[in-house]
């Protein structure tokens, strides 16, 4: 199967890249053609350490026939790529968020739709194995009725390294836009595509200031649904720089009969290195990229429909910009029902 | 008269933990309550009991309000009117008002009155505070608070609103208490509370509450609350999260000691958490407004102001969950 990656601009991309080079049924190529020139993380250099084929420009990739896209460009920058793609026949795995407005959220689903490509957003969080068991226990009625729903997704500043995540016109806002979709995907799975009715969200600029972003890096944000379940997220990028991990993301569900703690990200063994003066954080969990590639690459071989699809990630979409319009005016934001 | 004369009115979880206090104190107290459980909590603590609430209040110096939060305005405002210092358990009042008329009478009558936060007196938080206090998180942009335990079935007026403000009064504004603490004044509320939240609560029943706090100085700060199904253990949890790093903590993380397998376990989880096994909070507490009371002491680190911001954060979180709407809080604390 011929798959492309497009764009590295996303921080990603890199891992994409690796999964894809490594599988015997994937015949990769990659392209990044905007990245600034000479940047030793981005382009020709990255696909050269990773030892991927490279394309200099957009249109030598789709002259290729290819059955399948992964879309890794800035968050603003995802719809002329899917667009592109999905006009030459090409399955699309779209990096989260999906866009960064309704219009071009919408734009996207209706351009794959119209050339009978598939779409999936990429929230990996959810092809977890204890993520399964918390749909089932859900989904079967062991929990009872979901009361409330706390969702941490906490990583570090990733604007350190990969700048536009502070710019607001590339990535659509912060810590807000970056992570509060990941939670609002697994309400999504948990309560069955149940459109959000209602958010609230506050947030601030504290950490990082000296960065000088024009996004904010914490936020809280309840999000309201109309079957009665209510969720508190701490969406903020608020890990530390020099912490052994990126972050995490856990989700509490507090159900009628019982409450269920999710650790995505679990730590398998602790400790300490000398070496680094360091606490020891090796990872556990399931490899949840590696089994997203995994269901994508399925339903690109078979024409299924993708799981989670464009229409969840506008959902997911929805729950931000409604966030960002509580941050305007102060009050919770309704949406449309 | 002892040097601490003390009326304790109230024979209910919350008397069980100060009781042990006072008599390490060497008071003298006289237990007062209607329920008809005063004997046997007197039997226990080496306490008397007595038949009326004028009776306890008559010739004390102390009155400690251990009762239902309706009825801490009537009991606070006749203590004072004895001439007794008050310890109040939280929420001073139900309302702002209540709150704001008890430590207004107080001030007046140049009596002490100190609401029962014990939580700032629990070593973690109390460490916390130090440690924010001390600028070891740095600036700090946001924090989240959790307390989740059992649903308070075994006194039904938990679960009335009318009486006790529900769990965002009752239960989160020991929360709402500690990040006023950490963080300064709160300026705008939004709330929310889900489950059952209505008397009579039968067993197994699930509540839970949500608040956003933002504070003048810009934190935010996420408090949860949830009244659990029977068999949760008391838990609680804080993340705080500034310029120089995280604190965090979690209360079944990194026990002292840890019990399990015994017969205890199987008659479900406490309602009330003692602490660790070193000094009870509850103990430090009324150590240190007892030394207040007698004049002997500083200046305890929860103020009669404190008691009236609490429930004032409370109320706007009650009336946020009530319309809908973020509340804005205005003016300065009493």
């Amino acid at each position: 199967m011929k798959v492309a990656v497009l764009s590295f601009a996303h921080v990603h991309a890199a891992t994409y890249l690796t999964l894809l080079r490594d599988r015997e049924d994937v015949d990769l190529l990659a392209a990044d053609p905007d990245a600034p020139p000479g940047d030793p993380d981005r382009g020709p250099a990255l696909a050269e350490r990773l030892g991927v084929p490279y394309a200099a420009t957009w249109d030598e990739v789709f002259a290729q026939p290819l059955d399948a896209v992964v879309v890794t460009s800035e968050n603003a920058r995802h719809r002329p790529l899917v667009e592109r793609a999905a006009a030459a026949g090409a399955h699309v795995l779209c990096e989260k968020p999906l866009a960064t407005t309704e219009a071009d959220a919408r734009a996207v689903i209706d351009a794959c739709a119209r050339a009978g490509v598939g779409l999936m957003t990429a929230y990996p969080v959810r092809f977890g194995s204890a993520f399964a068991a918390l749909r089932r226990a859900v989904a079967d009625g062991s929990l009872g009725r979901l009361i409330s729903v706390h969702g941490t997704n906490n990583g570090r500043n990733p604007a350190r390294s990969s700048p536009w995540f502070g710019s607001r016109e590339l990535a659509g806002g912060g810590a807000l836009m970056d992570h509060t979709v990941h939670i609002a995907d697994l309400l999504d799975v948990l309560l069955d595509g149940e459109q959000a009715a209602e958010v609230y969200a506050q947030a601030n600029a504290v950490l990082d200031a000296d960065l000088g972003l024009d996004v904010e890096t914490a936020g809280l944000v309840t999000i309201c649904y109309p079957g009665g379940t209510v969720a508190a997220v701490d969406c903020s990028w608020s890990h530390p720089r020099d912490h052994p991990t990126w972050g995490g993301l856990t989700l509490t569900c507090v159900g009628e009969r019982a409450i269920v703690e999710l650790d995505a990200f679990p730590r398998l063994l602790d400790g300490f290195d000398t070496t680094t003066a360091r606490a020891r954080w090796e990872p556990g969990g399931d490899d949840l990229d590696t089994a997203m590639l995994d269901a994508f690459l399925d339903t690109a071989r078979t024409g299924r429909r993708p799981a989670p699809d464009g229409e969840a990630g506008l959902r997911s979409l929805r729950v931000v910009l409604a966030a960002y319009e509580s941050l305007r005016t102060g009050q919770p934001v309704a949406l449309p029902g | 008269m002892a040097e601490l004369d003390v009326a304790l009115i109230g024979a209910g979880g919350i008397a069980r933990t100060h009781l042990p206090a006072w008599t390490a104190l060497g008071a003298r107290v006289r237990i007062y309550a209607p329920d008809g459980h005063a004997p046997g909590l007197a039997r226990d603590f080496g306490a008397t009991a007595v038949g009326t609430r004028e009776e306890a209040i008559a010739g004390a110096n102390v009155v400690d309000v251990c009762s239902p939060t309706d009825t801490h305005r009537e009991i606070a405002l006749a203590a004072l009117a004895a001439g007794a210092h008050v310890l109040c358990e939280k929420p001073l009042a139900l309302t702002t008002a209540d709150a704001e008329l008890i430590a207004d009478t107080a001030r007046s009558a140049r009596l002490r009155l100190y609401p029962g936060h014990v939580v700032r007196f629990f070593p973690a938080y109390a460490r916390l505070h130090e440690l924010v206090a001390g600028g070891a998180p740095g600036r700090v942009a946001v924090a989240r608070f959790t307390r989740t335990g059992r649903y308070p079935t075994w006194s039904p007026w938990f679960a009335d609103p009318e009486r006790s403000g529900g769990i965002l009064v009752d239960q989160m504004i020991h929360d709402f208490d500690i990040a006023r603490w950490l963080f300064g004044e709160v300026v705008r509320v939004h709330a929310d509370q889900r489950g059952h939240l209505t008397s009579p609560a039968p067993e197994g029943a699930v509540a839970s509450g949500t608040a956003v706090l933002t504070h003048e100085s810009g934190v935010i700060t996420q408090v949860v609350g949830v009244w659990a199904p029977p068999a949760t253990p008391f838990r609680t949890t804080f993340h705080v999260a500034g310029t120089g790093g995280t604190l965090s903590h979690d209360s079944l993380a990194s026990p002292g000691l840890r019990v399990t397998g015994s017969d205890r376990d199987a008659a479900g989880a406490d309602g009330i958490p003692s602490g660790d096994f070193g000094q009870s909070p509850y103990a430090l507490q009324i150590a240190e407004f007892a030394a207040a009371f007698t004049g002997r002491g500083p200046e305890p680190r929860v103020t009669a102001g404190d008691g009236v911001a609490a429930v004032r954060i409370a109320e706007a979180a009650a009336v946020s969950a009530r319309t809908g709407r973020a509340v804005r809080l205005e003016g300065s604390p009493a």
